[in-house]
């Protein structure tokens, strides 16, 4: 347990899924303003003005040590189309350069496995898609994007990040989706949630 | 019981009480980039601290009120008038139909606040009213005003009497800021993190609701560009490998995967949304007990004027 600034205390955990599940049984003791799951890790932001910081890290300590849940709910395969490389993903060229595939091998590696949905976060939507090809595994740009079209997709350390909105982003973009990811009007707007299985399928054009 | 919209200028929304407990699902906090600034107009006119209000960025707006009604203006330091004669701002104005109102542009400061008596009537989206621009939903349809849109007011749930805000209770609108932070998750990463706290930062062109770019000096960054996305809030200070800080803001995203380096104590964060493009900022290093100490002493300040301040900062 770590201390993430003044009213935030940060929580290691070994996985996506362990995140999922340990922010889950915080959120579910109402005891804290935010519960917020990371790739591993989770932070917990809690209310100074009330609460001892102590008692709030004894309080953390003790849900930590009860015996968690990870077994899966099984959800459907979603098939996501991708329009690879061009004008749709500006960044594949030097992303192919940097591991020394072609796009033909890229698409080939990215496209055609099944993956499973990390952790929806950062905006409405965004989903972190887990289990890339080791092949495949580049940085973030060393300077963010100031506007990242809805529907792009890039790639991370590992990772596969869908940009269900337009606004600012680090990650190369190797692709971009037609697929709605966030729909304020839907009855449950959050069309991936933690744990759903997705396809990617390589189209020609959006 | 409408205002009519006649200038929107830059980028004028309704916000509210920020989005509270939906980070988990990537949704923004949202709300008044500077609430405390909300807060004292809502108060002026009898309005709930956290009522629908009019959040006005930089260039200024204007409206014509079609209803008798009062507001009150806060915030950056702006001329206004009615009907072209001046206006206080931090003062209950009394507005007879027809009158039209002149927000200013911002002489310093980046952000002007009006509160209407009886609030603005607004859309309500995953349980708050306030704007959240990036997915176009909340406040007026999602969007920033435009001309000749019609607003709605609230009913008034009582008849103030004229109110003024105290000058002891005037936040001071600077060009140059101190601001408390402390250590965050990565901080050990930055090689010269000493200098976080003795730097004057300029706040960069590239600065909104989402964050501030700190311009002027670099960080010398240990990372390798894979961090795992963690959770990230405003006020959370990060450094990207090019070694040039931004802050986050209240529509800030709800992970990041650059180095946490520090975090704004929540006490200062009200103060990020006057912060505009230009002006100096120092931080300056408060130990989490001490950030603690300070927000009950503030709190206890503000409750003479505010009470329920503890909703706002």
């Amino acid at each position: 347990m770590l201390s993430a600034g003044d009213d935030l205390v940060s929580i290691s955990v070994a996985n996506p899924r362990e995140a999922q599940d340990l922010a889950t049984r915080l959120r579910e003791s109402l005891a804290f303003l935010e519960v917020v799951a990371g790739i591993d890790s989770v932070v917990v932001q809690f209310d100074i003005a009330s609460k001892d910081r102590n008692d709030i890290e004894q309080q953390i300590a003790e849900i930590v040590a009860q015996p968690g849940n990870t077994h899966t709910i099984s959800h459907a395969l979603v098939e996501i189309p991708v329009c690879y490389g061009g004008v749709a993903g500006p960044d594949l060229a030097d992303v192919c350069e940097q591991l020394r595939i072609s796009q033909e091998q890229f698409i080939a590696l990215h496209s055609g496995r099944e993956y499973e949905v990390d952790l929806v976060g950062f905006t409405p939507g965004f989903a972190y898609i887990g289990g890339l090809d080791d092949q495949l595994n580049v940085p973030r740009l060393q300077e963010p994007r100031v506007c990242v079209p809805a529907g792009s997709v890039g790639i991370t350390g590992g990772m596969t990040g869908l940009y269900a909105l337009q606004g600012p982003g680090g990650w190369p973009l190797i692709g971009r989706t037609s697929f709605t990811l966030f729909d304020v009007d839907a009855g449950d707007p959050f069309v991936l949630v933690a744990g759903s299985r997705v396809v990617f399928v390589a189209v020609d054009s959006m | 019981m409408t205002i009519q919209v006649l200038n929107p200028g830059l980028q004028t929304t309704i916000q509210a009480a920020p989005r509270a407990g939906m980070r988990h699902l990537g949704v923004p906090t949202s709300g008044a980039a500077d609430p405390l600034s909300m807060a004292l107009a809502n108060k002026l006119v009898g309005n709930d601290l956290l009522a629908p209000a009019l959040e006005v960025t930089l260039t200024g707006m204007s409206f014509r009120a079609d209803v008798n009604t009062q507001i009150a203006i806060t915030g950056a330091s702006a001329a206004c008038t009615v009907n072209g004669k001046p206006a206080q701002q931090h003062l209950t104005l009394q507005l007879a139909s027809g009158d039209e109102v002149h927000i200013g542009p911002a002489e310093k400061g980046a952000r002007s606040y009006v509160a209407f008596a009886g609030g603005l009537r607004a859309d309500e989206t995953l349980g708050s009213q306030s704007t959240y621009l990036p997915a176009g939903f909340a406040g007026f349809k999602g969007r920033p005003l435009q001309k000749g849109d019609q607003l709605d007011l609230g009913k008034p749930s009582k008849i103030v009497e004229l109110l003024q805000t105290p000058a002891e209770y005037r936040p001071p609108i600077l060009d140059s800021w101190t601001i408390r932070a402390g250590h965050s998750s990565e901080t050990k990463l930055l090689s010269d993190a000493d200098r976080l706290f003795a730097t004057k930062f300029t706040i960069g062109n590239r600065s909104d609701r989402m964050g501030l770019r700190l311009e002027g000096t670099k960080f010398d960054i240990r990372s390798d560009g894979r961090m795992p996305s963690a959770p990230v809030f405003p006020g959370t200070i990060q450094c990207p490998e090019d070694g040039e800080l931004f802050v986050l803001s209240v529509d800030a995203g709800t992970t990041g995967g650059y180095p946490r380096v520090a975090k704004i104590a929540r006490l200062d964060l009200h103060m990020l949304g006057q912060l505009r493009p230009g002006n100096q900022l120092m931080l300056i290093e408060r130990e989490q007990s001490d950030a603690e100490v300070e927000l009950r002493e503030k709190h206890t300040y503000w409750n003479a004027w505010l009470p329920g301040i503890e909703r706002i900062i």
